[in-house]
């Protein structure tokens, strides 16, 4: 049975006291316990938690006008692990807010790794030091402070640790508005991006474009869309998330601005997911089983990236393109041959006629020793190839020409996936972004990684596109987390993963 | 005004921008044409080097405008995906170009109506697999002086009417 939290009692010292003495090398005196006591309800708040009947865990907080001091918190060592300190914590930060405080602070032993963790994920951060705080070793304590919270924040983060949690997210990074609802960040109970077919013939063929006018026009409709689709009202939900980069600033201000004004009218909270994020989070959409650790390529139009993830939440990016993005790669020698855009599709069709070994273009990168890409060399290669074989008089074959191109941004792709898998002994890779529909692309991967027997995900081509479901998605994760955006914030086009 | 540089390999072509940015203020505007491969965005490697710029430049084509942040602020402006004159104003074209830095415009010539009147238009023109004639015009008394100064720098002018 999941632990319950109820306030603590005068009967509880004695269980209490037990759990205070093997957690902590200088405990608390049971008089000490009895004085806090004496205050419960009047500016402190003491709880404890119940499993089975047998009391596991207990903390309280100090609540001095909108500041609350976490004064204590342990949970038996035998059921340590489970959520039963976070749970307690959670319960905790809500009866602080309610008691009418907006912040949290504590101090924490620097080596104590656990207790560090555990207040990480709700939202506290490093705030400054207190010198020799800990009397039997001298060690300094860390000053720990959580961002300015409220009741529904804290709601939110609730809800998602129970998988209740349903959250309406907007995208707008780039060329889609999008909006998507969704529940316990798998339920997926609409997904709208206006590029839809339907969703042109109902607003009267509106593509949304680069122009912020254009995501201004969508917004509104696509996010009342996602809605009603939903069968929900904005009074359902529990939060708000929004893509606050990287992308195009002049799209990524009007994803921004509505998703505030929304926080802002509605006092739901709202949490800001980076779109690459997004891109990796469209693999757990699709293939619910994947887990981290695992290494993520995020190849689209604007980025291409190997990227580690220890954990969800956790970003290591080991490398990405020095110049051009493999998507931009596609479209600009699409052009070149006169293929029409998007380039990517047109390239692979034409590639599966032509024989990728029939011109050796270079392959840019593959034992420079580290992550990184370049395409630039490559896009000026298939130039100089075509000028020389006009001047030579020879009549170019495009579909081997398509076919070796590809080879040549697959081979350093494949070729630095599987190193970067293998050097961080991960058992899990996802292929994430526009770029991901590419037929053999995917097949190469899969291949090599099957070969290695490292489980492979790769989303279907309507989640590798850009869309909002995988930042809903994203958003449960910084949800359990306390990850929230104030209303300050701003999109940011450069915003890092 | 006409000037020409002549560039024979890629850094060659990086080094030019390297040279020009030490003579760059505020407010400079520099607009780059030439083909897919021309070497633009290299050019621009160049100025970010120059300018102290810590991270790698990559191409804007996606993103439409990059921000550097070197000895001065570098705004490096791609309009390859832009249709319409009037999307400018969605990115804030005029008001990033009067702001506090200086920007680069690849496919600047996509819009010349859009660009300031007082700037440096560079066309890379492809001769070969390896070498580049930078065809400098400008077209106002700062973006003159620029030009001269640079093309100096580089190892004197080539001046044509």
């Amino acid at each position: 049975m999941r632990p319950t939290t109820r306030a603590m009692t005068l009967d509880d010292i004695e269980d209490v006291m037990a759990i205070e003495r093997v957690s902590f090398p200088v405990p608390w005196s049971e008089g000490q316990f009895r004085d806090e006591l004496r205050r419960q309800g009047e500016g402190r708040r003491w709880m404890v938690a119940e499993k089975d009947g047998v009391l596991v865990g207990f903390g309280g907080v100090a609540i001095f006008g909108d500041e609350a001091h976490v004064m204590d918190l342990a949970v038996l060592p035998a059921h340590r692990g489970r959520g039963i300190g976070r749970d307690l914590l959670l319960t905790l930060m809500r009866q602080a807010v309610a008691g009418g405080a907006t912040r949290l602070t504590l101090e924490v032993r620097p080596a104590n790794s656990a207790a560090r963790a555990l207040y990480a994920s709700v939202g506290f951060v490093e705030a400054g030091l207190r010198p020799g705080y800990y009397s039997d070793t001298g060690e300094d304590a860390l000053i720990l402070w959580t961002p300015e919270l409220d009741a529904s924040a804290l709601d939110a983060v609730a809800a998602a640790d129970a998988a209740q949690d349903l959250v309406l997210a907007i995208e707008t990074s780039c060329d889609e508005s999008a909006a998507a609802v969704m529940r316990g960040g798998t339920e997926l109970l609409s997904s709208v991006v206006a590029s839809q077919v339907d969703f042109h013939a109902r607003f009267g063929g509106v593509v949304p474009e680069i122009a912020s006018r254009k995501h201004t026009e969508a917004i509104v409709a696509v996010v009342d869309e996602a809605l009603v689709e939903a069968g929900i009202g904005l009074g359902d939900l529990t939060s708000l998330a929004v893509t606050h980069g990287p992308g195009l600033i002049g799209a990524l201000v009007v994803g921004v601005a509505y998703a505030k004004g929304l926080a802002l009218a509605t006092g739901l909270p709202l949490v800001g997911v980076n779109h690459l994020e997004g891109h990796i989070f469209a693999n757990k959409l699709a293939d619910p089983g994947l887990e981290p650790p695992l290494i993520a390529l995020v190849v689209s139009g604007g980025h291409t990236a190997l990227v580690h993830v220890p954990e969800w939440g956790v970003y290591h990016t080991l490398g990405q393109t020095l110049d051009d993005a493999a998507g931009e790669a596609f479209d600009k020698v699409a052009k070149l041959l006169g293929l029409g855009y998007p380039g990517g599709p047109a390239i692979s069709r034409l590639a599966l006629e032509g024989d990728p070994a029939a011109i050796a273009f270079p392959r840019a990168m593959m034992r420079s020793g580290n992550y990184d890409f370049s395409l630039s060399g490559l896009k000026t290669a298939v130039i100089t190839y075509v000028e020389a074989e006009k001047r030579a008089g020879r009549e170019i074959s495009n579909p081997d020409l398509a076919a070796s191109f590809q080879a040549a941004v697959i081979d350093v792709q494949v070729a630095k996936a599987v190193r970067a898998a293998e050097e961080h002994g991960v058992k899990a890779f996802c292929l994430a972004g526009g770029v991901a529909a590419n037929a053999a692309l995917r097949e190469g991967l899969r291949d090599a990684m099957s070969e290695r027997g490292i489980r492979f995900s790769v989303p279907g081509f309507d989640l590798c596109t850009d869309n909002a479901a995988m930042i809903a998605a994203a958003a449960h994760f910084r949800l359990r987390r306390g990850s929230f955006l104030g209303l300050d914030a701003e999109a940011v086009a450069g915003l890092r993963l | 005004m006409t000037l020409t540089l002549h560039t024979s390999s890629e850094h060659a072509t990086e080094r030019l921008g390297t040279r020009l940015a030490a003579l760059l203020r505020v407010g400079d505007v520099v607009a780059l044409s030439g083909d897919l491969g021309a070497g633009k965005t290299h050019f621009v490697k160049g100025v970010a080097a120059g300018l102290g710029v810590p991270e790698p430049v990559t191409s804007p084509t996606f993103n439409i405008l990059l921000v550097h942040m070197g000895r001065l602020p570098l705004y490096h402006f791609d309009l390859y995906r832009l249709e319409h004159a009037e999307q400018l104003e969605d990115i804030d074209f005029w008001g990033t170009l009067e702001s506090d830095g200086v920007s680069f415009i690849e496919w600047g010539d996509r819009f010349p109506e859009a660009l300031p009147q007082d700037r440096m238009e560079i066309v890379i023109h492809r001769e070969d697999v390896d070498t580049r004639r930078l065809e400098i015009n400008p077209s106002g008394p700062r973006s003159s002086q620029l030009a001269v100064d640079w093309v100096a720098a580089c190892g004197g002018p080539e001046v044509s009417a």
